[in-house]
């Protein structure tokens, strides 16, 4: 809807102060990259990018060719004939190329060796600070890139769950490890986001909250070890239906 | 020097403990310019933002001062203050849970008094 791919149903969207859709000032000021951007059939790698400098007006000739070069694309060939990998390299380029005030990239490492997905990263960060510029990353592989960015927003079902400084998000939560009386002698049941169920009777909770000095004191005390809470692991306790996991389904009731 | 994404100490605080010691190693003296955000975020491959919070932490304690419009220098007493803080924070925590795995094991002042000076005492043998 951003990018004006698609028509709202029902409310408004607007971007740069317009409605996006069939708009060319949006068309030409923004980006959407995904693995299914369609690309004339009927022209090479290389036409491709001389339309791209017509069209964009930001457009950086010489960035696209040097990382071009550097990820061993061929400009000779059709866009179909690339392979899923380069494919993404491709379109992730032309995204970074582009300079748009408004870059969007949708799952853009889909099919990327681990090392191009590092090597993209860089110069997504590199190019980000040379032309700072409003990026939206949608990504599952958040290990991979949290510490480039900024801000994190969670979607859940369609609605943002959570919009915050990357920072904050990581340190929102805490996990707990040790006996259930003890944690729940200091935290309350409505904080816990996931529990686990680990040996007589101890626990994994992760609480939604942090925790003040006293009240960590308290819990050492009790023989409760508290750790941090990796960023991937959190948003995927957020976002799940129930508190306990996969767990919860092999659970009999 | 790698930062560590598992640990428990958020990028900043690593930024800004690294920092520190550069300033304690002399790579950074009195007077001259801290790195830029920009800088930072180059070298370990951070948001600029993630880099100016541990920028700010040096600037909070007092350890870099700002020209205006050329950026952050470093104080002059800016070595001497963070050693002292260091040795202030980190020997009490030291002891914060020293004490706490003495109560673990039930040991009282008494004979927690005596196992320290055992230990000075092996200590001064050894040496």
């Amino acid at each position: 809807m951003l990018a004006g791919q698609i028509v709202p149903t029902s409310g408004e969207v607007r971007v740069f102060g317009e409605r996006p859709f069939n708009n060319l000032k949006v068309s030409v000021n923004s980006i959407y990259v995904d693995d299914q951007m369609n690309f004339s059939l009927e022209m090479t790698i290389k036409e491709i990018l001389t339309a791209a400098n017509m069209f964009y007006p930001n457009w950086d000739q010489t960035l696209a060719d040097r990382l071009i070069d550097y990820f061993g694309i061929s400009i000779d060939v059709y866009h179909d004939q690339l392979s899923k990998g380069k494919a993404s390299t491709f379109n992730a380029i032309f995204g970074l190329a582009s300079r748009c005030p408004l870059t969007m990239f949708d799952e853009p490492t889909t099919g990327m060796d681990y090392s191009v997905r590092q090597d993209f990263y860089r110069a997504l960060l590199k190019d980000y600070m040379a032309h700072p510029r409003t990026m939206i990353i949608s990504s599952h592989l958040l290990n991979e890139l949290e510490t480039i960015l900024e801000e994190i927003v969670l979607i859940k079902n369609g609605s943002c769950i959570l919009h915050n400084s990357i920072e904050d998000f990581k340190e929102f939560a805490t996990g707990l490890t040790g006996d259930e009386e003890s944690i729940q002698s200091v935290v309350n049941g409505e904080d816990i986001i996931y529990r686990k169920h680990l040996i007589k009777k101890q626990v994994y909770n992760v609480v939604g909250k942090s925790l003040s000095e006293i009240e960590k004191r308290q819990l050492s005390e009790a023989g409760v070890s508290i750790t941090k809470v990796d960023a991937a692991d959190l948003s995927m306790y957020l976002t799940s239906e129930t508190k306990g996991g996969i767990d919860d389904v092999f659970t009999s009731s | 020097m790698v930062l560590n994404n598992d640990s428990s100490k958020p990028i900043y605080i690593q930024i800004a403990e690294w920092l520190e010691t550069e300033i304690i190693n002399g790579n950074i003296n009195a007077n001259e310019k801290m790195y830029s955000q920009y800088q930072l975020a180059d070298l370990f491959n951070i948001n600029p933002a993630t880099a100016a919070k541990g920028i700010n932490i040096l600037a909070q304690h007092d350890v870099l001062y700002k020209k205006r419009g050329l950026g952050m220098f470093v104080q002059e007493q800016a070595k001497d203050q963070i050693l002292l803080r260091r040795k202030n924070e980190n020997l009490k925590q030291m002891i914060h849970d020293f004490l706490q795995e003495a109560d673990y094991l039930n040991i009282g002042d008494q004979e927690l008094m005596e196992l320290i000076e055992k230990v000075k005492k092996e200590r001064w043998e050894n040496s």
